[in-house]
């Protein structure tokens, strides 16, 4: 009896439904009035009394088993129904394109910094692009006729020979917002400047006529080239990871005396080289003077840096002209 | 500048190799570029007896060669077709270095190789491959009485050395030379600088070969003369040639190259006249209040404005002075007497002059950064002495020295206290003392509290206090200066509220998805001229190129010439956004009288706002897709209840503050785009946000209100007006007539057709009305409703549509 009933179990287990015809005949062969399963019970007079017990209880579960083979064979056939009833009905298609918003890359890598400097208790202050001789050279202690400013190539807005009336510029760095934070306010002052900058300067893959800057200003009492040091380590750190190799060297800036430039090691061990990365100092008193601070009762540190420069290094582009050509291909890659 | 490594160890007893002295002249601030071999002592490369020369198996142009190398024989192949059987020839052995630079900087090394299957060990050189000249017609032939095996060091005078380029920062005068770099080296590694011995002559106020007048003595303080009889010009002796040829210079004769030397030596830069062509045995030293033509030795008549400075002749101007010379008092191979220039020019002068005439040379380079005033004796003397070693000649004894403006050395105190309060040092006078030492600064004074020096003449530069502190920093080494580790908090300074804003525009438009942008500020006038008058404009006065001329009074030519460049570019469509400064004319000015600066945010959308693709048919951006971002970002910044817009014509939606105008939302004309060379459809809008910012100051910032509690009423209803009535209108009456009770307003239909009449519209609008304290009812909303229709009625013919 007990082999009976095996093998009806394996009959089910074997019966092929694919469509709703072999269900229906599923249906009919095992679970109807008539169907095997029924005519199976049927037997159980047959069986011994001592038998029934473990009979019936096998009996039942090829009971269960056929019950639930139709169920989930009804379910399946039912969903394949539905699927095939839309071609569109596919969750593999593509879908329509999102359109995603981007910061610009050089506005990434300004958003980095400024990050860095907030946790550092900076503020953020601008200032015009267009500047008078006076913001922009002489009070940063650039004197008339120095050598130092043809290191700036200038672009003149307005040009006077009357001495009352200043030249305009486009400012050639964002320094000139120092002097405008100096005379409006009082010290402790502690801020960075982002900004457009402009050069005259030649058309190359490796420089443009306009860039980006961002200034650092630190001016209290008794801040010392330590503290500057200090200010640097901690954002050259956290700019390039803390493993950062870096040096300080002797610098030249007019603004600034002592000053100092900051260089990374980039690239391998052996390979690699020094890079230039930002030129730094204490705020020079003569810069102070024209600005109406006091330099015996305030010391400052200020310092600067391209905003391309480091994001040409980071993102290891090879060509500057390539930040303001817009090119939604070059710009897709900085989501 | 370029400096000799041979030459600096001629001052100095180096302890460093070339790479080490380039890393020290780097960290005390004479920051080393780069640093290059020249020359090189062509070891390995020995002489070579070519035994027989078969042509190669596989290759026309090449011959293998058996070559007898003393020690042993080798095959070479060999390219050059001069190469002969019993020829003795400079021969590259495997492992050795020659002077040609490769790709990557470095020089060739000569390794065993396979020249179309036939081994090859060593290269047979050609004159310019040692560097022995510039020969490269075919291989060198060498003496055949030479002995094969000779090292080719022992054949020719090779002159090896690492040229170490500097850029010379403008407050370092006193580096332009060499003796002034290896001070700087002798202080910072604490050795004895051994300075070249120089024999003065009798200093004397004139002579009876030639007076020397100084008239401008602010532009020329200073002018001394020298005269060296009966020289010989020639080609200057191998030491002095290598030497110049080595840093760059190329010889020129004896006495030229004299002067040269004595510059990059000591820092004075000398003329060499010859003392036949001065007319009237008289130099005299003056400007001119008229324009000058003159003729300088590079064959350049160049106009020279009034006020430039010239060394005349007793008939008239033979060098600018500092400059160039003229091709007349040139020294040539008949001169026989030399007459020194050594002279201090005032730095102004010189280089106004230089970038008048767009020349800078050696000598302006140095007298426009200010050379030591003390230095023209001693450098007249030494040049002269050398000039008599090399070219024959006598000296004469006397020195002319017209000397009308002195400057004296000054002194300068350092207080202790003020150098560790900058540097955050903790030093002594006595290490401050130590650290200086060997920068030639004379102590005058010193104790515990602070020291005085007297400042050489040589170092300009040091003016104040704090310059010489920074020559404590430099020379102590900033790296070694200890960080604080201060400080575990700090207290922040507040984010402004300009800030603020421009950081929500950012993040809103970037929301939005939109991609940003960075233009040009400075565009051409041509297309400048397109966005209005250029008489409202600001131009740059020295542009760099047509194309880069005017700044821009908008941010619209940025977003055009983007959107174009990417349509050329095969995109379908573009999204932007930018943030950026623009400039106009205006009377009031915003930094500077005369000029609005002032910072725009632009919203840009342009061709298809999605393509063909199985869900869902292509579709172009829309007006109203730029107006739902425009829309956006006033409520994000909490102006949307605060501002009204006004279509100015059908293509233009202005937006107000009040009466402030924000700025406008826009439809680029068909001719614009044209004008960038595409038809998509595009559509911009551009608001100030400097104007924003202005009127944030004034709205009160947005109160939390409750949610409310009760459910709106909404009320749909449907009117017809004649065409020409703009929603925009009806909407501001609706507004104004519904009360406080309004919530919401939209547009849910617009319909024309025959069955509303020619000429009609029918607009259905849909209303929803809200009270914080009650559910509203249609009693309560109905009376609002007529009044709203009643007014519609009367301002605008409308009909309410059953």
């Amino acid at each position: 009896m007990l082999d009976d009933i095996k093998a009806l179990e394996q009959e089910i287990q074997n019966f092929e439904i694919k469509n709703e015809d072999q269900l229906e005949a599923f249906r009919l062969e095992f679970l109807s009035r008539n169907g095997k399963v029924q005519s199976m019970f049927k037997n159980m007079g047959k069986v011994p009394k001592k038998d029934r017990a473990e009979v019936g209880k096998a009996m039942n579960q090829v009971k269960v088993m056929a019950e639930s083979r139709f169920e989930d064979a009804k379910t399946s056939l039912a969903q394949n129904d539905s699927k095939d009833l839309s071609a569109k009905n596919d969750i593999t298609l593509t879908p329509p394109s999102y359109p995603l918003g981007s910061l610009h890359p050089l506005t990434q890598t300004l958003e980095e910094m400024k990050s860095i400097f907030y946790r550092l208790g900076f503020t953020i202050a601008d200032g015009p692009e267009i500047e008078d001789d006076f913001h922009n050279f002489t009070a940063l202690n650039f004197p008339p006729n120095h050598p130092a400013r043809d290191e700036q190539d200038t672009f003149f807005i307005r040009k006077s020979d009357d001495p009352k009336v200043q030249d305009l510029v486009l400012r050639t760095h964002t320094s000139p917002v120092q002097i405008r934070l100096m005379e409006n306010t009082e010290p402790p002052i502690r801020a960075i400047i982002p900004g457009r900058v402009y050069r005259n300067e030649a058309v190359s893959p490796k420089s443009y006529f306009l860039f980006h800057q961002v200034e650092a200003l630190y001016i209290d009492e008794n801040v010392s080239v330590a503290d500057l040091k200090e200010t640097l380590i901690t954002f050259a750190k956290l700019m390039f990871g803390t493993d950062v190799k870096y040096r300080l060297r002797p610098g030249f800036f007019p603004f600034t005396e002592p000053s100092l430039e900051m260089d990374i090691w980039w690239g391998s061990e052996k390979e690699g080289k020094w890079l230039e990365i930002l030129g730094s100092g204490m705020v020079d008193p003569n810069v102070f003077k024209s600005a109406g601070v006091d330099p015996e009762k305030y010391t400052g540190f200020a310092w600067g840096m391209g905003v391309e420069r480091i994001a040409i290094l980071r993102h290891g582009i090879d060509d500057i002209r390539t930040f303001y050509e817009n090119d939604v291909r070059f710009l897709e890659q900085f989501n | 500048m370029k400096v000799s490594y041979n030459w600096l160890k001629e001052f100095i007893d180096l302890p460093l190799s070339p790479e080490e002295t380039a890393e020290k002249l780097t960290l005390i601030g004479l920051e080393v570029e780069e640093t290059e071999e020249f020359g090189s002592s062509l070891k390995g490369v020995i002489v070579g007896e070519v035994l027989e020369v078969r042509e190669h198996p596989n290759a026309d142009r090449l011959q293998v060669c058996d070559v007898d190398l003393g020690n042993s024989k080798t095959q070479i192949v060999c390219g050059a077709k001069n190469v002969a059987a019993g020829q003795k020839v400079p021969v590259a052995t495997v492992g050795s270095i020659l002077p040609i630079k490769l790709d990557d900087g470095s020089n060739l090394k000569i390794k065993k190789a396979k020249l179309r299957g036939e081994v090859s060990e060593g290269m047979i050189c050609a004159e310019d491959e040692l560097g022995l000249g510039t020969d490269h017609a075919g291989i060198m032939v060498l003496d055949e009485n030479l002995e094969v095996g000779t090292p080719i060091s022992e054949i020719f005078d090779l002159y090896e050395d690492t040229i170490i380029d500097i850029a010379i920062t403008p407050n370092r005068p006193d580096a332009t030379c060499h003796l002034g770099v290896a001070r700087d080296l002798s202080a910072a590694l604490n050795l004895e600088l051994k300075k070249p011995e120089i024999k003065s002559g009798k200093v004397v106020k004139d002579s009876d070969y030639i007076t020397i007048k100084i008239e401008n003595a602010k532009k020329c303080h200073r002018y001394v003369g020298k005269m060296v009889r009966g020289v010989e010009i020639k080609e200057s002796p191998g030491w002095l040639r290598n030497k110049l040829k080595a840093i760059g210079v190329r010889p020129v004769n004896n006495v030229v190259d004299v002067t040269n030397y004595v510059m990059y030596e000591l820092g004075q830069p000398l003329h060499a006249f010859d003392h036949n062509t001065i007319r009237g045995k008289e130099i005299v030293v003056k400007d001119f209040d008229k324009e000058i033509e003159f003729e300088t030795l590079d064959h350049i008549k160049r106009k020279c404005s009034p006020g430039t400075l010239f060394i005349c002749d007793g008939e008239g101007p033979v060098a600018i002075a500092g400059v160039m010379g003229g091709v007349d008092s040139e020294v040539s191979d008949n001169t026989a007497n030399i007459l020194l220039e050594s002279a201090y020019f005032d730095p102004g002068s010189i280089r106004k002059t230089a970038k008048e005439q767009t020349l800078q040379t050696d000598a302006s380079y140095r007298f426009e950064r200010g050379i030591d005033p003390d230095l023209q004796a001693v450098a007249a003397d030494r040049a002269a002495q050398l000039i008599a070693e090399v070219a024959g000649g006598e000296v004469t004894d006397e020195t002319i020295n017209i000397h009308p403006t002195k400057t004296g050395t000054h002194q300068l105190t350092l207080r202790k206290s003020y150098v560790n309060r900058l540097l955050g040092t903790d030093f002594t006078t006595d290490a401050i003392s130590n650290i200086l030492d060997g920068l030639e600064l004379t102590e005058v004074s010193k104790d515990e509290d602070s020291i005085t020096f007297e400042v050489p003449t040589f170092r300009p530069d040091l003016e104040r206090e704090v310059d010489l502190i920074e020559e404590v920093g430099r020379l102590f080494d900033y790296n070694k200066i200890p960080s604080p580790g201060h400080g575990i908090f700090v207290s922040s300074e507040p984010i402004n509220d300009w800030e603020k804003l421009n950081q929500k525009v950012r993040n809103t438009a970037l929301q939005l998805g939109l991609r940003e942008i960075y233009s040009n500020s400075l565009i051409s006038e041509k297309d400048a001229a397109l966005y209005g008058d250029l008489e409202n404009m600001i131009p740059a006065l020295n542009p760099l190129n047509k194309d880069n001329s005017t700044l821009r009074p908008s941010l619209l030519h940025g977003f055009m010439k983007s959107a174009s460049y990417n349509f050329n570019r095969k995109a379908s469509g573009v999204r932007f956004f930018e943030v950026g400064h623009v400039f106009n004319k205006d009377e009031e000015g915003t930094y500077y009288k005369g000029i609005k600066e002032e910072v725009h945010v632009l919203f840009g959308l342009a061709g298809m706002k999605h393509t063909d693709s199985w869900s869902k048919e292509a579709e172009s951006y829309s007006v109203f897709d730029l107006k739902a971002l425009v829309n956006a970002l006033f409520t994000k910044l909490n102006l949307i209840d605060h501002i009204s817009s006004k279509a100015s014509d059908a293509e233009t939606l202005d937006y107000y503050w009040g009466d402030v105008k924000l700025g406008s939302l826009s439809i680029p004309a068909n001719d614009l785009k044209k004008s960038y060379g595409f038809e998509q459809d595009a559509f911009v809008a551009e608001l100030s946000v400097s104007a924003i910012a202005e009127a944030l100051r004034v709205i009160p910032e947005r109160k939390f209100k409750a949610v409310p509690k009760f459910p709106a009423f909404e009320f749909d209803f449907a009117i017809i007006v004649p065409q020409v009535v703009t929603a925009g209108a009806l909407m501001n009456v609706i507004k104004d007539k519904a009360g406080d009770q309004l919530e919401s307003i939209d547009i849910f239909d617009v319909f024309e057709g025959k069955s509303i009449g020619e000429g009609n519209k029918s607009l259905a609008f849909r209303l929803q009305f809200l009270d914080p304290n009650k559910t509203l009812n249609i009693k309560e909303v109905e009376p609002i409703i007529q009044r709203i229709v009643k007014s519609l009625e009367k301002d605008f013919s409308a009909k309410l549509r059953g």
